[in-house]
């Protein structure tokens, strides 16, 4: 397994990647999530809906108790974990990694047709721009330029320097919300990977872990990394957007 | 700068997948917002209220049995009350209609009475009279009788008018004793 996604085909000069059709299969599911979910709508919540309810009042109130502006911070925080939670779930699936695709260059063995999204660096970061530009977005939208730059400047040298570390902080921001879910996510599939490659010779026969169900307890614990930090991420981008709202 | 083109191209990093997953998750967040979290908001307040509505109805409700318990107590409190007046006035009116009924009986009983001695008063009279008048009709034949024999027709008729005035008057005063 590779760090970077591999390019399945092009399209001009556009590279189609394994994690790009993971994205594409992620909001097909979304998009047909709420198609059923707007189609059995009612007063009286069931299945599919009584989930979305749950999802959106956990963030909704999480958000309510620690900002005013909630209306604006949580269809970011909902929408980042909805994609996140789905993507990592995903890659639980059988066919993930196992499907192989025979493009030009790959040799005889393919790579991946589906690889989880979120095990690309690409779909990482550009979750944890967006989450940062926003909130950068915000702040000056929201609380004035005049209060958004005295963050990082003062004219007191130690309120300077507590500027500059500030300013700094928000790229180490970007970095550690990407690095994170993407070091969690490659390195689970990377264990699975091991795992469910991994075999061993009675009488001389060998016989693959799967058949005695090695996989599973790592399943598991690969469910679990999928959920948290999914909440991670999403809980980050509202501590995040809630403290760059308040005024300075 | 080796370096860092080396890392990028170690992860993978490329500009053109990056934006485009910024332009997915942009077009994501557009379609959850107007057709999930929009739906999910506005069934939770129509939720919301209807709850609100029904503990609001269930308290309106709870104080309306409580005031109609306590009315009904006032109701029957007075209806006690004005059936242990209306008790008493019949009561009242059924000893003053006794009385009364009495009081006329007894009066009617002694007009009757009355009624019955004047009416045996009168039928004293009317019998006396008629007596009386038959003694004068029996004693003129009597008389008429007797004298025919004795004295002349005019003698006769005088004494007999005199006896007839005699008897006339002894018989009233008889009569009227």
């Amino acid at each position: 397994m590779t760090l970077a996604p591999s390019v399945l085909f092009n399209i001009g000069s556009f590279p189609v990647t394994n994690t790009l059709l993971t994205t594409i299969v992620v909001d097909v599911i979304i998009i047909a999530l709420v198609i059923v979910f707007n189609k059995c709508l009612s007063l009286y919540p069931k299945g599919i809906q009584n989930f979305l309810e749950m999802v959106y009042e956990y963030f909704y109130n999480a958000t309510k108790e620690v900002s005013s502006k909630v209306e604006i911070i949580y269809p970011w925080v909902i929408t980042f974990f909805i994609f996140i939670v789905i993507s990592n779930v995903l890659g639980q699936f059988p066919g993930f990694e196992t499907i192989r695709f025979h493009a030009a260059g790959t040799g005889e063995e393919g790579v991946p047709l589906f690889r989880t999204a979120t095990s690309d660096l690409n779909v990482t970061l550009a979750f944890a721009v967006i989450s940062i530009v926003m909130c950068h977005f915000y702040s000056i939208r929201y609380t004035g330029i005049k209060s958004y730059i005295g963050r990082f400047l003062s004219l007191s040298p130690i309120f300077l320097f507590v500027g500059l570390l500030e300013f700094i902080g928000e790229f180490t921001k970007i970095i550690s919300l990407s690095c994170r879910l993407f070091g969690n996510l490659f390195a689970g599939e990377s264990v699975m990977g091991t795992i469910s490659s991994m075999s061993i010779k009675i009488l001389g026969i060998n016989i693959p872990l799967p058949f005695f169900g090695v996989p599973v307890p790592f399943m598991m614990l690969e469910l679990m990394v999928a959920v948290i930090q999914a909440i991670v991420f999403a809980m980050l981008t509202m501590a995040f957007m809630s403290i760059m709202l308040e005024k300075h | 700068m080796d370096i860092i083109t080396n890392i990028l191209n170690l992860f993978g990093l490329e500009g053109k997948l990056f934006i485009a997953q910024i332009i997915n998750f942009a077009i994501l967040l557009i379609i959850l917002k107007i057709f999930l979290y929009k739906p999910i908001a506005q069934i939770l307040e129509e939720r919301k209220a209807k709850i609100k509505q029904g503990l609001d109805d269930a308290e309106n409700a709870k104080k309306a049995l409580v005031d109609a318990d306590n009315q009904k107590t006032l109701i029957l409190k007075e209806a006690k009350v004005d059936a242990d007046k209306i008790l008493e006035n019949t009561k009242v009116s059924s000893e003053n209609y006794k009385q009364k009924s009495t009081e006329d009986a007894k009066k009617q009983a002694a007009e009757i009475v009355d009624n019955a001695k004047k009416q045996a008063q009168d039928e004293f009279v009317k019998a006396s009279k008629q007596v009386g008048a038959m003694s004068v009709d029996l004693s003129k034949k009597i008389v008429a009788k007797i004298l025919s024999e004795i004295f002349t027709e005019e003698d006769k008729n005088t004494v007999l008018s005199k006896a007839v005035e005699k008897i006339e008057q002894g018989g009233y005063e008889k009569t009227a004793n």
